[in-house]
């Protein structure tokens, strides 16, 4: 069943993201696939995250297809416009990759080579726009192509970032322009998820795209301290990093928070799936996909 | 000229505000190309536009002003360029993920439309920018048709955004 199946028919779903490396090796993203294959329904490929050079990532999706995975090809709108942006995805239809994840991506001053020129030709919504109008059949030129692609379009959303009803209103304009599925920022304080997931529902955005909650796995108080200083649009509860401080083994900690940050995530209501984003730690995705897609009310 | 456009093109995509998307049959929208001689009227007109706009909103000459739909703060300012609201990357208190001295400028949006009650113009949904317009006039590009009209004055916001979000819960059923 794809992802778009599942989704279709009101499955819970499980997704993980791995990270291409800085390099041409091609078995980094085998290994790292075999790690996950069983235990998650697709896997996100990011798209030079951080803005820093990595394997791209409709390369990569290719080799998880061959793999017998179901990727989700991140797409940003940062390293090109809107004519590569189109030709990139024609390819990627062509390739087989079937799911697209639409964003805006860091600006390249975040990244390690903050010279760079950043493109930004389209923004997230515009993108998403784009891509719906290319599996109707036509090209933003307003030429029709014989053969129309079929992805299923998917969109961020970071529910943790002031101000709060903005951050609806750009995600209403996410869903209206034809994203399918959302994936949201890790959530690190449930409290605020919990209330931006009301206004969500409230909205009536959960019956017309399927939310999936981010969650991060972290080994360590210091990754967190870090995350909250340096990685924009991240919020984090105080007590969780009370918790990590004060932890002897934090690594077991850590598992065990993202656990039990499953068990609840997945009982909101309007979750539809959850989305692990391991970070260097993929050992870990196995554990928590099954956590994620154990008992789930359905 | 004043009303609120509801429709809006995305290639051939045309998206309602609040509904899903539609696609359209037609080709491209044929936008008149600019002439020589109105790219000297464009800029004899840019001279007197830009000494309003420059110093009251910062004015970044994109040529499709949606000064009206942001409470006149030019969303331009934004180092991506954003057109459809906020990047995901603003932090905690609100400052820019590039320039930490900044306010993410969709946050002033957000507050300033609050403010003039033009909340449900932030759900305006706006086509990829034409960057063949950058630096012409955004107020001929408007005579000329190239550019949808202001929304200088705006009533019953609350009953607009009621309207885009119940129009969606509509839909579905």
């Amino acid at each position: 069943m794809t992802l778009q199946n599942k989704i279709d028919a009101q499955q819970f779903v499980v997704c993980a993201e791995i990270a291409p490396p800085q390099s041409c090796d091609g078995d980094v993203i085998r290994e790292k696939a075999k790690l996950v294959r069983d235990h998650v329904d697709a896997v996100n490929i990011t798209d030079n995250q951080t803005a820093i050079v990595r394997l791209s990532s409709i390369a990569s999706a290719k080799i998880l297809l061959e793999e017998g995975i179901e990727p989700i090809m991140q797409m940003t709108c940062r390293d090109r416009n809107r004519l590569a942006m189109q030709s990139d995805l024609l390819g990627a239809a062509a390739l087989g990759i079937r799911n697209v994840l639409c964003l805006t991506g860091d600006h390249q001053t975040i990244g390690d080579q903050p010279e760079a020129r950043g493109v930004f030709d389209l923004d997230s919504v515009q993108l998403i726009g784009t891509v719906a109008a290319m599996n109707g059949g036509y090209l933003l030129s307003g030429s029709e192509m014989k053969k129309r692609p079929a992805f299923f379009i998917g969109a961020a959303a970071n529910p943790f970032a002031e101000p709060f009803e903005m951050r609806l209103i750009k995600l209403h304009k996410k869903v209206s322009a034809g994203a399918r599925f959302i994936q949201t920022q890790p959530v690190f304080d449930l409290e605020v998820f919990a209330r931006w997931m009301q206004k969500v529902v409230g909205m009536g955005l959960h019956e017309k795209a399927a939310i999936l909650a981010g969650v991060m796995p972290v080994r360590s108080a210091k990754t967190l301290q870090w995350m909250k200083e340096k990685v924009p649009g991240v919020r984090i509860h105080p007590d969780y990093i009370q918790r990590m401080v004060r932890a002897t083994d934090p690594e077991g900690e850590g598992f065990a928070v993202a656990i039990e940050m499953i068990r609840v995530l997945k009982n909101i209501h309007g979750v539809r799936g959850i989305h692990i984003m391991p970070g260097p730690w993929e050992g870990v995705t196995p554990a928590l996909a099954k956590e994620a897609s154990l008992h789930v009310a359905q | 000229m004043l009303s609120h456009e509801s429709h809006h093109r995305l290639g051939n995509l045309s998206v309602k505000a609040g509904g899903s998307p539609v696609l359209y049959r037609s080709t491209k929208p044929k936008k008149r190309p600019i002439t020589p001689a109105e790219r000297r009227l464009s800029r004899v007109i840019l001279f007197f536009e830009d000494a309003i706009k420059v110093p009251l909103f910062r004015c970044q000459h994109c040529g499709e002003c949606i000064l009206s739909s942001t409470a006149f703060i030019c969303s331009q300012n934004c180092p991506k360029r954003m057109r459809n609201g906020p990047c995901g990357g603003t932090r905690e208190d609100g400052t820019c993920e590039v320039y930490r001295d900044r306010k993410c400028v969709w946050q002033r949006i957000y507050y300033r439309s609050k403010l003039l009650h033009r909340i449900s113009l932030l759900f305006t949904i706006h086509a990829p920018h034409d960057w063949g317009l950058e630096r012409t006039s955004a107020w001929l590009n408007v005579l000329r048709k190239r550019t949808s009209a202001p929304t200088l004055f705006l009533r019953n916001d609350e009953k607009r955004i009621r309207d885009i979000i119940v129009d969606d819960a509509a839909e579905q059923n």
